[in-house]
C-alpha cells in the first residue's frame, strides 16, 4: 500500500478509435506537482481525462490513495477529491461567476455561501466580477474562475488541463502562483501543458509526453527547456 | 440499378398486394388503394428524410397541393387527365425549389420547423381561400382518370391505376439513386466534409431530392384526389405528415420496399386494430414509439442486410485497363500558397503565409498547436475563407472556390478525424468518391486500387477497427477523386510505429507517381525520413523552412515549441 | 371599440402568459436534451383534461365546501402532470439517449398521439369547460370592464413564471439543472448527477405545460386536438425569441398571444395565424438564430 496520491498503472487509452496514450506510468504524492509537457495529440488531454472517467482506458488502472478507482463514473471518482480544470476552461456559460462556483458546492447553503466568499478572497479578481456571465469574462478571469471553481470542494488532487493556454505572460505568472500555492497546502498537482517554460517553472516532476508515451520523466531541476522542446520538436 | 434479391422481392411487393386486394375485393381494394398511394409518397418522403436525413415536415403538404391542383384542373379548368396529373407533380416540385435555397441551408430544427411553417400556411389557403379551394367544404366532383379514351373509376381500375403508378414511382426512386448516386447520397449524409472534400456538390443534391421528394408527393396527392372523388383540407392536416412519417419510421428509411411495406402495414393497422374500437389509434401512436425505440432502422433496416440495401447488386467485372489508379490521370500541378491571412475574433490564426508544394514533393507542415496547421488546411481546401491571400494550383487560382470544386480541380485532403460511415463498406465509400463522369467498370477499378494502395485488403468488412485502418479509408477516398496535391491532416497521430512505417511507405510511392504532397504533423520523426523539406509555424507564420535535418536543429524551430505567446 | 382594448389586452396578456408557461417548459427541455419535445402541446391538453377530472372529483366529493376550487386545482394538475413528465422521460427520451434528436422529435410525435387519442377515447371530441381559478365574474373601473378569470390567470402565470425563474436563478437545485443543460459532460465531472437532473427537468417542464392547460381550459375550453396549434405556438416563440433563450421565450410567446387576440379582434383569427407563419418564416430566412439571438451554448 503506497503513500502515493495518484498512481497510473500502464495506462492505455484510445480517442476516437486512436492511440492517445499507451502503457504510461505515472505517480504522484500529496504537494507535489507534476507537469506533463507534450505537443497536441501527444495525449496530454486524453490523458487527463481518463484519471478522471471522460474517457475510458482500454487497459491499466488509476488508483488514488491505493484505491482502484479505474471503473469508477466521473461523479463518483469527483467525490474522492478531484478536482478538475479542463481544457477550453468550460465554465457553465450562462452562469455567473458566483454560480459557477456555488454549483459545484456538495455541503450545507451556509457552508456553500462560506466557501464562496472565500474564493473571492482569494481571487480578488473574480470578486469585482460576481454577477457577470462567465462567458463575458476575459480569459485570464476565466482561467481563474475555472481553478476556483475545482477546488471549491477541498480536492486532493487537482487535473489541469493546458491552464496557460491564450494567456499573456502578466497572467500566466498570476496563474502559476496560485498553482503552487495550491499545491503548498498538500493538494497533489497534476498539469498538462505545451507551454514549456512556465510548466517546467512550476514543477517538482516532469513527464514529457510524445506519441502517447513518456520521452523523459524525472525532476524538473534536471532538464532545460530547450531539451524539452527539443524533443517535442522531434518525437521520440 | 436494383439487381439480384432486390428486384425479385420488388416485383413480389408490387404484385402480390393487388392480386390479395382483388380476390378480396371490395373495402380492400379501396384500403390497398390508399397503401399504393401513401407508398409513392413515403418513396418520396424517403429521398430527403432517409437518404439526406433532413427532418422535413412538408411531405404531407405536397401531397395535399398535388390533390388540391389536380382538384383544381379538373373541376375548374377542366383540363385532361395528363395535363392534371403533370401540374400536380410540376406545382409542388416548384414551390420545393424555391423555397429550398433559404430553408435547406438551415440547421435541422430550423428546417423541421420551415417546412412545419410551410404546411401550415398552404392548410391556411386551403381551409379559408374559398373561392379558389372550396373553403372548409373543398372541391367536389374531380373527374376521373381517362386514358386512351378509357375511364377508370372502377375500385379495381383504380387499385390498378395507382400501383402501376407506384411501379414507376419505384422506378424513378431507382433512378435518382441509382448505384453511386445512392453511395454518394450516404457519404453526404454522414460524413458532408469528406463528401465536399471528394468533388460531391452538397447544395446541388440536396436541392434534387428535396425537388423530387415533393413531385411524389404531388404525384400521390393527385392519385389520392382522382380515387375519392373529392378535394378537401383535410388532406392538408399534420395527421398525413404524421402517416408518412410513421410508415418510414417503421418500415424503414431507405429500401422502396419499406415504402411498400410501412404504407400496407400501417394503412391496414387501423383495420386489424378495429377490435379495440376506439383506442386503435392509441396503438397507432403506441407502434410509432415502439418502432422508433426498439427499431430505428425499421423492420426493412433489419432485413436490409439480407436484400443488400437498395443499391445492391455486384459490381461488374472490373476493367483490365492497368493505367487506372496506378498512373495519375492528369499532369501534375504545383500548389502555390500566397500570403494566405486568417483571424478569428482579434486572434490572428494564419499570419500571411506563403508555400509551394512541386508535383512529386513531400513537404512536411509542423508546428505546436496554436501554430495555425489545421486551419491553413481548411483554407487550402476550401472549408473556410482567408481574408487575404491566394491558393493557386497550377495556372488555375482556386480562391472563393467552394471545396467541391477544388477537389474536381485535383486537390484532395485527409482528415484529422476521419468520419466513420456506418452502414457503408469501404468500396463503397470510395466509389462514392470516384468521379461521376467515370463508367461505373472504370470507378470499381480505381476503387480497388486506391483501396490497395491506402493498405486495406479486406474490402468487404465494416469500417473501423482502430484507427489505422479509419485513416486508410480516408486515404483512399481521398486518392478516388484523382488528385494531383493531397494535403494530410496529422495522418500519422495514433498509429503504432509499425502503422507509421507503413504510411510512410505508401506516400512516398505517392509521390513516385507524381503526386504533390503536404503532410501536417506536430513532431519531425515522422518527417525526418519522409519529407523533402519542411515547413515550421508557429503563431500563424513560417518561422523556419528547410531540409528535414535542418529544421530539426533550427534554434527557431526549437523557440516555437517553447509554446506559449509569441515573444 | 375604445372600451374593449382593455379587456382585449387582458386577453391577450392572458393568451400570452400561458403560452409563455408552455414555452418555459419547451425550452428547457430543449437545453436539457438537445431535442425538441413535439408533445408539449398535447401535454398542455392532457393537462386540461386532468384540471377538468380534478375539479369534477373535488366538487363531487366535497361539494361547494371547498372554496375557490379553480385555486385549487391548479397546483393538483401540476403535481399529476409533474408525475407524467417523469413518466413522460422514461418513456420518450430515456431510452433514445445517445441517439441523434431526430430520434426524440419522432418519439415525442409519438407519444403525443397517443395522448391524443387516449384523450379522444377517453372524453370523446367535444370540448369540456374548465374550472375557473375564481368564482368572481367582473370587476369594474369606471367605464371598462375586465374578467376577473383573466387577471387571475395573468397572476398565476406570473407567479408561476416568476416562480420559476427564482427556481432556476437562486436554488442550487436551479442551478444544477441549468449547468447540467449547458454542458453536461463537465457537469458530471465536477460531482453533479446529470441523469437526475434531467429527469427533474422534465418534470418541472410538464408542469408548467400542466399549469397552463389548467389556465387555459376555461376561457378556452379543451378539446383533444388543441395539442397541435399549442406545440407549434411554442415552437414559434422558442424560435423567434432565440433558440434555447429562456426569457427571448417567454417574452416572444407573450407577444404571440396579445398580437393573435388584436389581430383576431380587429381583422380576423386567419390573417393573425397567416401573420404568424409569415413572420415565423421571415425570421428563419433572414435571421434564423432569432430576434434576441441564440444562447452560446449550441448542440450538435
Amino acid at each position: 500500500m503506497s503513500g502515493l496520491l495518484l498512481e497510473i498503472q500502464a495506462l492505455s487509452v484510445d480517442r476516437g478509435g486512436a492511440k492517445a496514450v499507451t502503457r504510461l506510468d505515472a505517480a504522484l504524492s500529496g504537494g507535489e506537482v507534476l507537469s506533463i509537457i507534450g505537443a497536441n495529440g501527444a495525449g496530454k488531454s486524453s490523458l487527463l481525462r481518463a484519471i478522471l472517467g471522460l474517457e475510458e482506458a482500454v487497459a491499466g488502472r488509476v488508483l488514488m490513495s491505493g484505491e482502484d478507482i479505474s471503473t469508477l463514473k466521473p461523479r463518483d471518482r469527483a467525490a474522492r477529491g478531484i478536482g478538475f480544470c479542463p481544457e477550453g476552461r468550460r465554465l457553465f456559460p450562462g452562469l455567473t461567476v458566483e454560480e459557477n462556483l456555488a454549483v459545484v458546492f456538495e455541503g450545507t447553503g451556509r457552508a456553500r455561501r462560506a466557501r464562496v466568499e472565500e474564493m473571492f478572497d482569494r481571487f480578488p479578481a473574480l470578486a469585482g466580477k460576481r454577477r457577470d456571465r462567465a462567458w463575458s469574462l476575459s480569459g485570464g478571469q476565466q482561467q481563474m474562475l475555472t481553478i476556483a471553481r475545482a477546488i471549491m470542494n477541498a480536492p486532493r488532487l487537482l487535473l489541469l488541463d493546458e491552464p496557460t493556454l491564450g494567456l499573456a505572460p502578466m497572467i500566466i505568472a498570476e496563474v502559476l502562483g496560485i498553482v503552487r500555492a495550491i499545491a503548498a497546502e498538500g493538494t497533489g498537482v497534476l498539469m498538462a501543458e505545451q507551454n514549456v517554460v512556465p510548466a517546467l517553472d512550476v514543477a517538482d516532476r516532469v513527464l514529457v509526453l510524445s506519441r502517447g508515451s513518456s520521452a523523459h520523466a524525472g525532476a524538473a531541476a534536471d532538464i532545460t527547456a530547450e531539451r524539452i522542446a527539443t524533443l517535442m520538436l522531434v518525437g521520440v | 440499378m436494383i439487381g439480384g434479391r432486390s428486384t425479385w422481392v420488388m416485383t413480389a411487393l408490387l404484385i402480390a398486394p393487388v392480386l390479395v386486394a382483388l380476390a378480396l375485393g371490395g373495402y380492400e381494394q379501396r384500403i390497398m388503394t390508399l397503401a399504393g398511394i401513401y407508398a409513392i409518397a413515403v418513396l418520396g418522403y424517403q429521398l430527403i428524410f432517409g437518404r439526406l436525413g433532413a427532418l422535413s415536415l412538408a411531405q404531407g403538404c405536397f401531397l395535399g397541393i398535388g390533390a388540391y391542383v389536380t382538384g383544381l384542373a379538373g373541376v375548374h379548368l377542366d383540363w385532361s387527365f395528363p395535363a392534371s396529373f403533370l401540374a400536380s407533380l410540376v406545382v409542388p416540385a416548384v414551390i420545393a425549389g424555391i423555397v429550398a435555397i433559404p430553408v435547406l441551408r438551415l440547421e435541422s430544427h430550423y428546417f423541421a420547423l420551415a417546412t412545419l411553417g410551410i404546411s401550415q400556411i398552404a392548410l391556411l389557403v386551403g381551409v379559408n381561400w374559398t373561392e379558389v379551394t372550396g373553403g372548409a367544404n373543398g372541391l367536389y366532383g374531380v373527374p376521373e382518370i381517362r386514358i386512351a379514351g378509357a375511364s377508370l373509376y372502377s375500385p379495381e381500375a383504380l387499385l390498378l391505376m395507382v400501383w402501376s403508378a407506384l411501379a414507376v414511382a419505384v422506378l424513378a426512386h431507382g433512378y435518382l439513386i441509382k448505384g453511386r448516386r445512392a453511395h454518394r447520397l450516404t457519404l453526404l449524409r454522414e460524413a458532408p466534409e469528406a463528401a465536399a472534400a471528394s468533388g460531391i456538390d452538397i447544395g446541388a443534391s440536396r436541392l434534387t431530392l428535396f425537388v423530387a421528394s415533393a413531385a411524389f408527393g404531388g404525384a400521390a396527392g393527385a392519385l389520392q384526389a382522382h380515387s375519392i372523388g373529392v378535394v378537401s383540407p383535410a388532406v392538408l392536416e399534420f395527421q398525413v405528415m404524421v402517416t408518412i412519417l410513421a410508415m418510414t419510421v417503421i418500415g424503414g428509411r431507405g429500401h422502396p420496399a419499406a415504402a411498400i411495406l410501412g404504407a400496407i402495414l400501417l394503412v391496414h393497422l387501423p383495420e386489424w386494430f378495429r377490435f379495440l374500437e376506439s383506442h386503435y389509434l392509441i396503438a397507432y401512436g403506441a407502434a410509432l414509439l415502439l418502432a422508433i425505440v426498439l427499431m430505428p432502422n425499421g423492420f426493412v433496416g433489419r432485413l436490409e442486410e439480407w436484400l443488400g440495401g437498395a443499391d445492391a447488386g455486384s459490381p461488374p467485372a472490373p476493367d483490365p485497363d492497368d493505367t487506372i489508379g496506378r498512373k495519375p490521370a492528369r499532369t501534375g500541378a504545383t500548389l502555390g500558397l500566397r500570403d494566405l491571412r486568417k483571424s478569428y475574433g482579434g486572434v490572428v490564426a494564419v499570419d500571411g503565409v506563403s508555400l509551394s508544394v512541386e508535383p512529386g514533393e513531400i513537404v512536411g507542415l509542423i508546428g505546436p498547436n496554436g501554430s495555425g496547421k489545421s486551419t491553413l488546411i481548411n483554407l487550402v481546401s476550401g472549408l473556410q475563407r482567408p481574408e487575404t491571400g491566394a491558393v493557386h494550383l497550377g495556372n488555375l487560382d482556386l480562391s472563393g472556390r467552394p471545396p467541391h470544386e477544388r477537389a474536381r480541380a485535383g486537390l484532395a485532403r485527409t482528415f484529422q478525424a476521419p468520419a466513420t460511415v456506418p452502414g457503408l463498406a469501404p468500396l463503397r465509400t470510395v466509389l462514392a468518391a470516384c468521379p461521376a463522369t467515370l463508367d461505373e467498370p472504370t470507378a470499381v477499378t480505381l476503387a480497388r486500387r486506391c483501396l490497395e494502395r491506402a493498405g486495406i485488403t479486406d474490402m468487404a468488412a465494416g469500417p473501423s477497427e482502430g484507427p489505422s485502418r479509419a485513416r486508410a479509408l480516408d486515404l483512399a477516398r481521398a486518392l478516388a477523386s484523382e488528385p494531383v496535391i493531397l494535403l494530410l491532416d496529422e495522418p500519422a497521430a495514433g498509429l503504432t510505429p509499425n502503422e507509421r512505417d507503413d504510411l510512410a511507405r505508401c506516400l512516398k510511392s505517392l509521390a513516385k507517381d507524381g503526386i504533390g504532397l503536404l503532410v501536417v504533423d506536430h513532431s519531425m520523426d515522422f518527417l525526418l525520413p519522409l519529407a523533402d523539406r519542411v515547413v515550421c509555424l508557429a503563431s500563424g507564420a513560417v518561422v523556419a523552412e528547410g531540409a528535414p535535418e535542418e529544421i530539426a536543429r533550427d534554434p527557431a524551430a526549437i523557440a516555437a515549441y517553447f509554446g506559449g505567446p509569441s515573444p | 371599440m375604445a372600451e374593449a382594448i382593455p379587456q382585449l389586452l387582458v386577453n391577450g396578456i392572458a393568451l400570452g402568459a400561458a403560452y409563455a408557461l408552455i414555452a418555459l417548459g419547451f425550452v428547457l427541455v430543449i437545453n436539457a436534451v438537445g431535442a425538441v419535445n413535439f408533445a408539449q402541446g398535447d401535454l398542455v391538453m392532457a393537462s386540461g383534461f386532468a384540471a377538468v377530472i380534478l375539479a369534477e372529483t373535488l366538487s363531487a366529493g366535497f361539494g361547494d365546501a371547498v372554496p375557490a376550487l379553480g385555486l385549487l386545482v391548479l397546483p393538483l394538475t401540476m403535481l399529476v402532470m409533474a408525475g407524467l413528465g417523469l413518466l413522460f422521460s422514461a418513456l420518450a427520451y430515456a431510452p433514445l439517449r445517445g441517439r441523434p434528436p431526430v430520434s426524440i422529435f419522432i418519439s415525442t410525435i409519438a407519444v403525443g398521439l397517443i395522448l391524443h387519442h387516449a384523450a379522444n377515447a377517453g372524453f370523446g371530441p367535444e370540448p369540456r369547460i374548465g374550472p375557473a381559478l375564481l368564482q368572481a365574474d367582473t370587476l369594474r373601473f369606471g367605464s371598462v370592464v375586465l374578467s376577473v378569470q383573466q387577471i387571475a390567470v395573468i397572476g398565476a402565470a406570473g407567479l408561476l413564471i416568476a416562480g420559476t425563474g427564482a427556481l432556476l436563478s437562486r436554488t442550487q437545485l436551479g442551478r444544477r439543472l441549468r449547468a447540467v443543460a449547458q454542458d453536461p459532460e463537465i457537469a458530471e465531472a465536477m460531482g453533479i448527477n446529470g441523469a437526475r437532473c434531467v429527469a427533474l427537468t422534465f418534470m418541472l417542464a410538464v408542469a408548467l405545460a400542466g399549469a397552463a392547460g389548467a389556465l387555459l381550459s376555461n376561457q378556452f375550453f379543451v378539446a383533444p386536438g388543441d395539442g397541435g396549434l399549442f406545440m407549434l405556438k411554442a415552437y414559434i416563440a422558442v424560435t423567434l425569441g432565440g433558440w434555447g433563450r429562456l426569457d427571448g421565450a417567454a417574452l416572444a410567446a407573450l407577444l404571440i398571444g396579445v398580437f393573435e387576440v388584436m389581430m383576431a379582434a380587429y381583422v380576423s383569427y386567419v390573417a393573425a395565424e397567416a401573420l404568424l407563419y409569415g413572420g415565423l418564416l421571415l425570421v428563419l430566412f433572414f435571421r434564423p438564430s432569432g430576434l434576441l439571438g441564440e444562447t452560446i451554448q449550441r448542440r450538435t
